[in-house]
């Protein structure tokens, strides 16, 4: 029995607290009433009265939160109309901040947090070799290697993968060079790819000797046949080779950019167990985890190193999850700390706010106290001063979804090229969510310290003092978060300079050769035209020469892979002899490259001599190595005319010369250890020509005239300059500082509005005390200190905050510098110098104005 | 018409909860549970009001001006509140009475419902 109205005033507590405050009492007592009339009814009946009285709160407390919200949202909305110059102010702040976070997460959404595309990926996963004692932690498979684990491996419902290569298609149009991957057939039901035409190949198609048939992308499909119908089932050349369109594959499936997919067709025979081309990818069989997956196959690399010591001695697999693949965690931390700094800003923008706010109900105090006063409960003011910050907010969040609308398609064009799945950057529903999301939480958050002070009973007391307790306590609320604006604006300009620095420093990086008037070309010889060296040099050398001779033309050379240019050839090689490694392997980089190709590039040479005509096919091969090769040989001896093997000792090679090391990967990794070969005895499928122009004209049409006229069924393909090599590898660094220092001016400039504001409430507050100094004779230079005091103040104890908080979280930035450290002092001091300046120049408007206080006016105020 | 006349029609059709409290206190004052109990009492239990219903019908039925605070009280409970009708509450009632009157009048001589001998 009595529990029966601890029950009712649980359900009561379904109702808004004003409706609660107002009619509680009644309702309970009418509860009370009833339930004292039906005192006599049976147990079934009590239930069903139970019920009826639950049913009813749930159905009718909806309606009157909903009546209290649109009547706060009413009140809300019409202070704001009475309060333009705050309104707008607010809105466009948080337009900026939310705009910025709602771009910013667009992003990471695309990038890292999107499902991937295939069946079920959480147990996909992508299988490496590695070499721990030739330091290579992840490296493409051998063919054979996979082959092996497909016979013994357990772990796996299905394994399987690609090599990739490029194919020149000659059907329908001019020669396009395409992006080829040789495929197993397991590949489309790993990725559970569901072709959009026609179907995938069989495992019966996956063999040598079998029909050739070839799947297009939709991309190639759209563009080079118009998206006809009948291209499946039609015949397409590649390389020369008909091939039948059996299927069109969606891009966005397979997880590489690809252009043609065709059987990988494996003949163990023929391929080389340390050639290692082969992507492999594999489905974890139910209940097995990944750390039992690796174990197996460590297990199985110990055993392929026994019975293949020459070629698999050393090697071991390595696994991670196709998410761990596709989206490094590297990407994943670099995403996070720029929504971490965005954050922060946004952070930064709600203290300003508050602030605003706070000046507003320090005006607003005497009508609150009567309020308050009259019997309105703490609970309401709360509630309302609540609504209209989240109003405000949610203005301001609508606003930044426009704005990020507007720079999603820029994000997007700029970060294709440089993030995996940057493609998919959208204002999707899950950002939409996220905006409104953070809108409110921005809100609440703004809001929630104005609303403490609105509703606090003490307001009624303060006020009898005339209400300098309340200021007071206003001034110390607002001097705090200015210092935490000033403490979260050290962090964001802190990580910004660091990145701008780090930024500069890496374009200004000596790469080892000279980018200026530089234009790479590649092109890849059909084996059915060009079946051996002679063919393929026939032609390279009369295309060389014919470049060379062209008008504009200051040198021209051949390289199977251009600095910059993505991609890598290594191999583990040996010296032969005595040398400072010993028998010890070393992994090296190489490239095979023409006579000419040291004095295009601009690479010295140090030793030695260059390639020439005494090098050919079947002769002595004739090697130069980088500088840091020769040093990690042979420190103190010449190496010229020394030997060195490949790995497997099937090639010796004897050094003719020594060239200046080059960072051949990209400007932010140290030169590697290079070993060159010449193309007049060695060629590799894919090559690509390097020349250097007299001037800037573009000289794409030579270079394609010029393959033309030697042979009209190839195509030149990524015809690019060094200056747009240069800017791709940079683009990452570039657009990540760009945006830290974005952010880092929109931190700068809430951080001077926000000192400001403090500042000027100051001199407001203290006008009568400075009209007194000023009355008994203080000059206005005494006057003007007390304002910059205070701002020094404010400034020194939340730069010294945030300054410590930088150092505390700067490794966290790590990953993302180059050539600089996190803590780095001088960058630290200049950004704590720099944010003192600003605060000071900030305090200037407030002490002048200080110091043109009427003393009489002020005086006669009292 | 006048001019409350004009108001009161503004707020037709009234629910039904809200009519039958406006007609329950044309009889005088009253505090909630009292209005509850004549209610089913009126309608035969056929209509029971719950606290949640008839609270919200009387915070809204305030808002809109229909009834007032009594500060009449009775000998029950000193602390329960009594409300009382309005003029403009009044004038709405005797709208919306004369509204189903003419509907009722209509179903008559459509033989809906069976006329008055």
């Amino acid at each position: 029995m009595r529990r029966g109205p601890h029950l009712f005033r649980l359900v009561l507590r379904l109702f808004p607290a004003p409706f609660r405050d107002r009619f509680g009492d009644d309702m309970e007592a009418a509860y009370r009433q009833a339930r004292a009339d039906a005192a006599g009814l049976g147990r079934r009946d009590l239930l069903q009265f139970w019920a009826g009285v639950a049913f009813d709160a749930l159905l009718r407390a909806p309606g009157e939160h909903m009546r209290m919200t649109v009547h706060d949202l009413r009140y809300a909305a019409r202070a704001l109309r009475h309060a333009p110059t705050y309104t707008l102010v607010a809105i466009a702040t948080l337009a900026l901040g939310i705009g910025a976070n709602t771009a910013i997460f667009s992003i990471v959404h695309a990038v890292a947090l999107q499902p991937l595309p295939s069946r079920d990926p959480s147990r996909l996963v992508r299988i490496w070799e590695k070499n721990d004692s030739l330091r290579i932690p992840q490296f493409s498979a051998s063919i054979p290697n996979y082959l092996s684990w497909r016979e013994r491996a357990r772990s796996f419902d299905s394994i399987g993968g690609w090599r990739q290569n490029s194919a020149t298609l000659t059907t329908g149009g001019d020669p396009q060079r395409l992006t080829r991957l040789e495929a197993t057939a397991s590949v489309f039901p790993l990725l559970g790819i569901q072709p959009l035409a026609g179907r995938p190949f069989t495992a019966g198609e996956d063999r040598p000797g079998a029909a050739r048939v070839a799947l297009l992308a939709e991309s190639v499909w759209r563009t080079r046949f118009g998206a006809r119908a009948d291209v499946v089932g039609s015949s397409v050349a590649l390389d020369g080779v008909p091939h039948t369109v059996i299927g069109l594959v969606r891009d966005r499936e397979m997880v590489v950019r690809f252009d043609v997919i065709v059987p990988l067709a494996a003949d163990a025979a023929r391929e080389s167990r340390s050639n290692h081309v082969f992507t492999a990818i594999g489905r974890l069989r139910d209940g097995v985890t990944l750390r039992q997956a690796q174990q197996e196959m460590d297990a199985i690399s110990v055993q392929l190193g026994r019975d293949y010591p020459a070629d698999d001695q050393g090697w071991g697999v390595t696994m991670a999850t196709f998410y761990d693949w596709i989206v490094p965690a590297q990407v994943r931390n670099s995403l996070y700390v720029l929504l971490a700094c965005v954050g922060l800003v946004l952070l930064i923008a709600c203290t300003n706010l508050a602030n605003l706010m706070l000046a507003r109900t320090a005006v607003n105090r005497r009508e609150q106290a009567v309020r308050l006063a009259l019997g309105a409960s703490r609970a309401r003011v709360v509630r309302e001063t609540l609504t209209e910050s989240v109003l405000v907010a949610v203005a301001g969040g609508g606003a930044g979804v426009l704005l990020a609308a507007w720079t999603i398609p820029v994000f997007r064009a700029q970060l294709t090229a440089v993030l995996p799945r940057a493609d998919g950057i959208a204002l999707s529903t899950p950002v939409l969510l996220f905006a409104g999301a953070v809108s409110v939480l921005t809100g609440v958050l703004f809001g929630a310290l104005p609303a403490y002070f609105n509703s606090r009973r003490a307001i009624v007391d303060a006020l009898k003092d005339g209400g300098r307790t309340g200021a007071a306590q206003h001034g110390r609320a607002r001097h705090a978060l200015v210092v935490a604006e000033l403490a979260l604006a050290t962090i964001v300009l802190a990580a910004a300079a660091l990145l701008l620095e780090s930024f500069v420093r890496l374009q200004k990086v000596d790469l080892g050769f000279q980018p200026a008037r530089l234009t790479t070309a590649m092109l890849g010889l059909p084996p059915a035209r060009y079946p051996d060296h002679a063919a393929g040099w026939g032609f390279y050398s009369r295309t060389l020469q014919a470049l060379a001779a062209s008008p504009g033309v200051e040198a021209a050379a051949l390289s199977s892979g251009a600095p910059l240019g993505g991609g890598n050839t290594s191999l583990g090689m040996r010296a032969v002899g005595a040398s400072a490694l010993g028998t010890q392997e070393l992994q090296a980089d190489w490239r095979m490259v023409s006579a000419d190709y040291f004095r295009t590039m601009g690479i010295p040479l140090l030793r030695g001599r260059p390639f020439d005509d005494g090098d050919r096919e079947g002769g002595q091969t004739a090697i130069i190595l980088s500088q840091d090769m020769a040093r990690r040989f042979w420190p103190n001896d010449d190496p010229i005319g020394r030997s060195i093997t490949s790995g497997n000792g099937k090639l010796t090679m004897t050094v003719v010369g020594v060239a200046g090391d080059v960072r051949n990967l990209n400007q932010a990794i140290d030169p590697r250890p290079t070993l060159y070969i010449s193309t007049s005895q060695f060629l590799f499928p894919v090559m690509t020509f390097v020349v250097r122009t007299q001037g800037d004209q573009p000289i794409a049409g030579v270079i394609r005239k010029t393959v033309d006229a030697v042979d009209p069924q190839l195509a030149v393909f990524n015809v690019r300059t060094f200056d747009t090599l240069l800017e791709t590898n940079v683009a990452q660094p570039r657009v990540t500082a760009w945006l830290f220092g974005m952010f880092a001016v929109l931190a700068l400039a809430l951080a001077a509005i926000g000192v400001y504001g403090v500042l000027a409430c100051l001199v407001a507050q203290r006008t009568r005390e400075i009209g007194v100094r000023l009355a008994l004779g203080a000059p206005p230079s005494t006057v003007r200190r007390l304002v910059v005091a205070h701002s020094l103040r404010l400034s020194v104890t939340g730069i010294a905050i945030g300054a410590a908080a930088a150092l505390a979280v700067g490794p966290a930035l790590q990953s993302q510098l180059f050539a600089i450290t996190p803590r780095d002092p001088l960058t630290l001091a200049g950004v704590c110098a720099g944010l003192l300046g600003l605060a000071l120049m900030a305090s200037y408007v407030p002490s002048r104005r200080a110091t043109r206080v009427d003393p009489l006016a002020a005086l006669r105020a009292e | 018409m006048t001019n409350i006349d004009i108001e009161a029609r503004r707020l037709l059709p009234l629910p039904p909860a809200v009519l039958h409290i406006l007609i329950t206190l044309g009889e005088g004052a009253k505090h909630g549970y009292a209005v509850m109990q004549e209610v089913a009492d009126r309608t035969g239990g056929e209509v029971r009001m719950s606290p949640g219903t008839l609270y919200g019908s009387i915070r809204k039925m305030l808002e809109d001006g229909l009834i007032e605070e009594s500060f009449h009280r009775g000998g029950d409970d000193e602390r329960r509140r009594y409300y009382r009708l309005t003029r403009f509450g009044r004038a709405v009632a005797a709208a919306e009475a004369e509204r189903l009157a003419a509907l009722l009048h209509h179903a008559r001589l459509n033989g809906l419902v069976p006329r008055r001998s």
